[in-house]
């Protein structure tokens, strides 16, 4: 009986304690909570059977009358814009102002006035979610198809409808060929999309922002302990300590890229999957991981400057990593969110970081890529910092 | 050996969206050789009467002046262990050394000379964090020696250690006033008071109650009884009732 009433009694205990740790509490309801919003909006649209077209721009370099006349039907129907040459739908997919493209290429028509889908090329974002891209690839075999047969209809004549009857156009005119299908980054970079090569930006960001575990390991008992205060004695300012802190953990940011550059080279295709392909633009990948690890480590600091225990500010970093992790599509995909929730990704750290890790990775990065996503997270990286100086500086704690 | 490096005067502190006053005009001077224990109540200002002297916080009244030629280098062992568990003894003396603005050679030369000191080589390749709350107190003082102090305050310094380790912790003070350093020696201990210090200054509700030498202040004002001891002392002026 006694060891009942003991137990009851730690419980009771653990209980209160739980009641008086509201940071514990917080990471308990409302991060779930959050994941909940976030994961419900990013992955609304790959469960629902009403796919939208995406905005598509059209490249039509069949001289033919019938190509024209086709493309102005699509788009009368379904919306697009029309472009003069591939390097203009290529910066149009760039700066997003289409989702997909449609080059329709020389002699779309053959010999015997068929259009060949084989003669179709579909040029599509690194951000368009593949359900949409698939309904596209229908909609295109279905209207050549309808091409197909009208034509077929016109050779019948006026007996064409009941020559057609109960018989399926797929029956009578099968498709020629299937469009080509490339994605951006396979346009710029000449090489095919993989699993490895998306993953490795996208987790890289993830665990180097994950380095406020350490840092608030230190920081906290730093200032608990009065080290803070004696380092202050022996005539260090405080920003020489977050310097100090910014420095160390930026290099360990370094360890962690080349470690997980070597899980991408090496350990993956050691199991099987792709190789991680390293001929990036080197100069505007430093950029991107020395911006980002700037950020990583000032989010970090503020966390730590900010919370007045470790367990706060596990809970507090690791929850709000998750849920910005969740935002910036590195654990649901930006493809498989809808454009609301794209858009929504961009404006977090991870997703600045993503977006240019992501053009660094996939693609041959430009400067109107990168250096605004740097610039962000630079700028969010110094006020952070500036956010963490003051509790650093000030230790208002009575004796 | 009897100049004085620092005073406070009439010193005033209120905590940030405090409506109490921490301290209210104090009043002290510290000396070369001098040993001053800081006597009062938990919650009496004792702490952040020796933040306001190490200058990390600036009084609203009054000012703490550095007397002499150049400012004396003042140095703080805090109740607290103020170093990093997580690394050897000598590691954590090398570190807090290098924060020093003194040539690579003198840094080794310090470290060296604290270690013999504190009585620390045994330890000093030894994590902190494996080492016993004696070492731990050495160490936090021996980091503070590091910077050859003019002045020393020293905030409760022998909580939770053995006699022995109180013993050699107190020796050390009393060299370091024999080498003309400047002491200031917070504490609830009286029987530690009493065997080092020269001077007491008895502080509560932020209020300097009274200052003074030691034996002067035991005999008691003129026409009452002498008090027994330094403790008869601290109650008659602090009162019995707790403070938290």
């Amino acid at each position: 009986m006694h060891k009942v009433k003991q137990t009851l009694h730690i419980a009771a205990k653990e209980w209160r304690l739980l009641l008086r740790n509201p940071h514990g509490l917080a990471v308990l309801f409302l991060m779930p909570a959050a994941f909940i919003l976030v994961m419900s909006f990013a992955l609304k649209n790959t469960l629902t059977a009403a796919v939208e077209i995406p905005t598509t721009g059209w490249v039509i370099e069949d001289s033919g009358p019938v190509a024209a006349q086709w493309v102005a039907e699509w788009t009368s129907r379904n919306g697009g814009t029309r472009l003069a040459s591939r390097a203009q739908l290529q910066q149009a997919l760039r700066t997003r102002q289409v989702l997909a493209g449609v080059i329709v290429q020389p002699d779309w028509m053959d010999g015997t006035g068929k259009p060949r889908a084989d003669h179709v090329e579909l040029w599509l974002s690194n951000r368009v979610q593949p359900a949409a891209a698939s309904r596209l690839r229908a909609e295109l075999s279905y209207s050549m198809l309808q091409v197909k047969m009208k034509i077929a209809a016109a050779a019948a004549g006026p007996f064409a409808s009941i020559l057609l009857g109960g018989s399926s156009g797929a029956d009578l005119l099968p498709a020629a060929g299937a469009p080509k299908i490339r994605y951006l980054y396979e346009i710029e970079s000449g090489r095919a999309m993989s699993a490895v090569q998306q993953s490795v930006p996208a987790w890289l960001i993830f665990g180097m922002f994950f380095v406020v575990i350490p840092i608030a390991g230190v920081l906290i008992q730093e200032r608990n302990e009065g080290t803070l205060t004696r380092l202050a004695t022996f005539g260090v300012a405080p920003g020489a300590v977050l310097a100090g802190k910014l420095l160390a953990f930026m290099a360990l940011n370094w360890i962690q890229l080349f470690f997980m550059l070597l899980v991408g080279r090496w350990l993956v295709p050691l199991l099987g999957g792709d190789t991680l392909h390293l001929d990036l633009s080197a100069g505007w990948f430093l950029l991107m991981v020395l911006a980002t690890s700037a950020a990583a480590v000032g989010l970090a600091l503020l966390i730590a400057a900010r919370t007045r225990t470790f367990d706060q500010a596990a809970a507090l970093g690791g929850g709000v990593n998750v849920v910005l992790g969740a935002l910036a599509g590195i654990m649901v995909p930006r493809t498989l969110m809808p454009p609301a929730m794209q858009t929504i990704s961009e404006w977090s750290p991870m997703g600045w970081a993503l977006d240019g890790m992501q053009a660094v990775f996939l693609g041959a990065p430009d400067a109107a890529q990168i250096v605004p996503k740097a610039a962000l997270l630079l700028t969010f990286a110094i006020v952070c910092l500036l956010l963490s100086w003051r509790p650093i500086r000030y230790q208002e704690r009575a004796d | 050996m009897t100049s004085a490096l620092l005073a406070a005067a009439n010193v005033s502190y209120r905590y940030p969206k405090q409506s109490a006053w921490a301290l209210r005009g104090v009043d002290l001077t510290l000396a070369r050789g001098q040993v001053l224990g800081l006597l009062g109540p938990n919650g009496s200002g004792k702490s952040t009467l020796i933040n306001v002297l190490i200058g990390l916080r600036t009084p609203q009244d009054g000012a703490v002046r550095y007397l002499g030629d150049s400012p004396p280098v003042i140095a703080w062992v805090p109740q607290e262990h103020a170093f990093y568990p997580q690394l050897s003894c000598r590691e954590n003396l090398r570190f807090f050394v290098s924060m020093l603005d003194v040539s690579a050679a003198e840094h080794a030369t310090r470290v060296e000379q604290v270690e013999r000191s504190c009585v620390l080589q045994e330890f000093s390749g030894k994590l902190a964090r494996h080492c016993s709350g004696g070492v731990h107190r050495r160490l936090n003082i021996a980091i503070a020696l590091l910077q050859q102090p003019d002045v020393l305050l020293l905030d409760e310094p022998t909580v939770g250690v053995d006699p022995q380790s109180r013993a050699f912790l107190l020796d050390q003070v009393r060299q370091l006033a024999r080498r003309g350093a400047a002491v200031l020696y917070a504490t609830h201990y009286m029987e530690e008071v009493s065997a080092v210090c020269n001077q007491i200054l008895l502080l509560d509700h932020g209020k300097v109650l009274a200052t003074g030498d030691l034996q002067m202040l035991l005999r008691g004002a003129e026409g009452t009884q002498p008090f027994d001891d330094l403790e008869s002392l601290f109650m008659h002026h602090t009162r019995r009732s707790l403070r938290d």
